[in-house]
């Protein structure tokens, strides 16, 4: 089949391997991007989340928004982006951002209002402050829905840090806008598989991650 | 102790919890807040730690206010346990029990030494030190509970229905246990329950509660169930007032007769090791019914006489050796002391 050979045209290249067009470089491109927005959503969203959880005050309002934040159409955002601050990581990094952090504020809120009440009462009635409470009791017990927003938002972030090109910056988003900017459709699909499998990595190292770094009484719950 | 001075719970909305209570809870013993569900007996619990603050009144605690302690700090310094345990899922058992010793900032060696201690207190093995809540069974977990109020020796514990959520037979064991730690430990135990076997069990004093936190009548067990105040209390006490009050007399009153007299033209036989092996007389053989004057009480000595089929029990002692023999008789003469009544045969009731 056709796209078979455009894919080991795609890999056989010598611009794959070395320079500015080298898959490990745009690889490392895609993931700082990626990495940067998610950061920068999880430090915006998550203690908020917490937060808005832990106190039950506005958690209808964060259900609403981030519904509406999802149907954000982001090559709109990119293009507001743009006209707003001009070509460059920041008008990246806004839709990224406005796409990861609704995932995990919603996760962060939930998490901790999915707290066992008797177990919040608990730990208050043999002495915890409300800090303690939070952090000792609500955050473990909301890390497992966090890992899996998290996941959730990785996934998204990887799959649309493609956008980055579009505005002319690097990641593997170069390879499907130049390749169908020329015609080069080798270039295109053997930048979309690339895409594809580094989200579906993300994926396989969230699910080990929920396997292993969760604490033991987390992983298996009877409550 | 506790003191609850006019002491009131009235909710936002307008309802009331409780309403004017006044009781003194005693240092050193067991009370028992015991009543049907809504008659606020929890909330009334729950003052003394301010996780309900009263809206009218004043809760004391050795003199003091409880309004005007910290209320963090004032719970450390309170053992409290609840119906589910409420457990943290994600510690292991030992640093559950540390818990309020860590908040209390004693050094780790100490906190986790300490918790140790508590395991093997409330007859956990020490292996259960390196689990999570989830793989221990509801008992464990209830005994988990009293180990982590107990670990920072609070002078008071408050128990809200700690054993309501285990089978029967758990529950028994749990009751048993906590009797035996508050004859070496001497707390100041506010506990609540809505079953008041429960509480004719464990409470030194016992508060039978109506709605909105009035008091029914304070009494130790034997006396309320004796004279309960009114039909209300006497409803809420169930059927066989009489009998339950014997379960807490012990037998060790009943007069004994030898146990070379022939009862009744019955003789006990016996094994080498002085074991009652059954009743023979009249050509036949029964079958023995026993109870120990120095561990029961009147309610098994009574039983064991209904369930003998000649009409008398054997006493006997810790090891199972027959030591005497009680008649149905003699247990009913023991019966008519508890309320000074004079003996049968001057009375005139004849035998």
């Amino acid at each position: 089949m056709n796209w078979l050979s455009w894919i080991s045209d795609f890999f056989s290249s010598p611009d794959r391997r070395s320079g500015p067009d080298s898959i490990a470089n745009r690889i490392g491109e895609h993931l700082a991007i990626s990495g940067e927005a998610l950061f920068y959503a999880a430090l915006l969203a998550v203690p908020l989340g917490l937060l808005i959880g832990y106190s039950g005050r506005g958690a209808g309002l964060v259900t609403a928004l981030s519904g509406t934040a999802r149907a954000l159409p982001t090559l709109g955002l990119v293009t507001l982006a743009v006209l707003l601050v001009g070509v460059g990581d920041t008008a990246v990094l806004i839709p990224l951002v406005a796409l990861a952090a609704p995932v995990l504020l919603v996760a962060a809120c939930e998490g901790v209002r999915g707290t066992d009440p008797d177990l919040r009462d608990a730990a208050r009635g043999i002495g915890l402050t409300h800090r303690q409470v939070l952090w000792q009791v609500c955050v473990p017990a909301a890390l497992p829905a966090l890992l899996a927003g998290l996941r959730t938002a990785t996934v998204q972030v990887i799959a649309t840090a493609t956008v980055a090109a579009y505005v002319g910056l690097g990641g593997l988003g170069r390879y499907v806008i130049d390749g169908l900017a020329t015609r080069d459709f080798p270039l295109t699909v053997g930048g979309a598989l690339l895409v594809v499998l580094l989200a579906v990595a993300a994926q396989l190292l969230f699910a080990a991650l929920s396997r292993f770094a969760l604490p033991a009484g987390l992983r298996k719950q009877r409550r | 102790m506790i003191r609850f001075d006019g002491a009131g719970k009235r909710h936002p909305d307008g309802t009331i919890a409780v309403e004017g209570l006044d009781l003194t809870v005693p240092a050193g013993r067991t009370t028992v807040l015991v009543g049907p569900s809504g008659c606020g007996k929890t909330t009334i619990l729950r003052m003394v730690n301010r996780m309900v603050e009263p809206t009218s009144g004043r809760v004391l605690l050795d003199g003091t206010d409880v309004t005007e302690l910290e209320a963090a700090k004032l719970r450390r310094g309170i053992g409290y346990v609840i119906q589910q345990a409420g457990l943290f899922p994600h510690r292991k058992v030992i640093d559950n029990i540390a818990t309020v010793p860590h908040l209390l900032g004693w050094d780790r060696k100490k906190a986790r030494a300490r918790a140790h201690e508590m395991l093997e207190l409330v007859g956990l093995a020490p292996e259960t030190a390196k689990r999570y809540p989830f793989q221990l069974s509801g008992g464990q977990q209830q005994r988990v509970g009293v180990a982590r109020a107990l670990a920072a020796d609070p002078p008071l514990l408050l128990m809200d229905e700690p054993f309501s959520a285990v089978d029967p037979v758990v529950r028994a064991g749990l009751q048993e246990e906590l009797l035996r730690l508050q004859s070496e430990l001497n707390k100041t135990v506010l506990f609540v329950t809505h079953d008041i076997e429960e509480a004719v069990r464990l409470g030194d004093q016992i508060v039978v509660l109506r709605e909105h936190g009035r008091i029914g009548q304070v009494a130790d067990p034997a006396t309320l169930l004796a004279a309960p105040a009114d039909e209300q209390v006497a409803a809420f006490l169930g059927r066989d007032r009489g009998l339950r009050g014997l379960g807490l007399r012990p037998a060790g009153s009943i007069a004994l007769t030898p146990l070379d007299e022939p009862f009744a033209g019955w003789r006990l036989e016996l094994d080498e090791a002085g074991r009652a092996t059954g009743w023979t007389g009249h050509g036949e053989h029964r079958p023995a019914a026993a109870f120990d004057p120095g561990a029961d009480t009147l309610r098994t000595a009574l039983d064991a006489t209904v369930l003998s089929p000649v009409g008398a029990a054997v006493a006997v002692d810790g090891d199972g050796r027959a030591v005497g023999i009680a008649a149905r008789a003699a247990v009913l003469d023991a019966l008519d002391a508890l309320h000074a009544l004079p003996p049968r045969d001057e009375a005139g009731h004849g035998r």
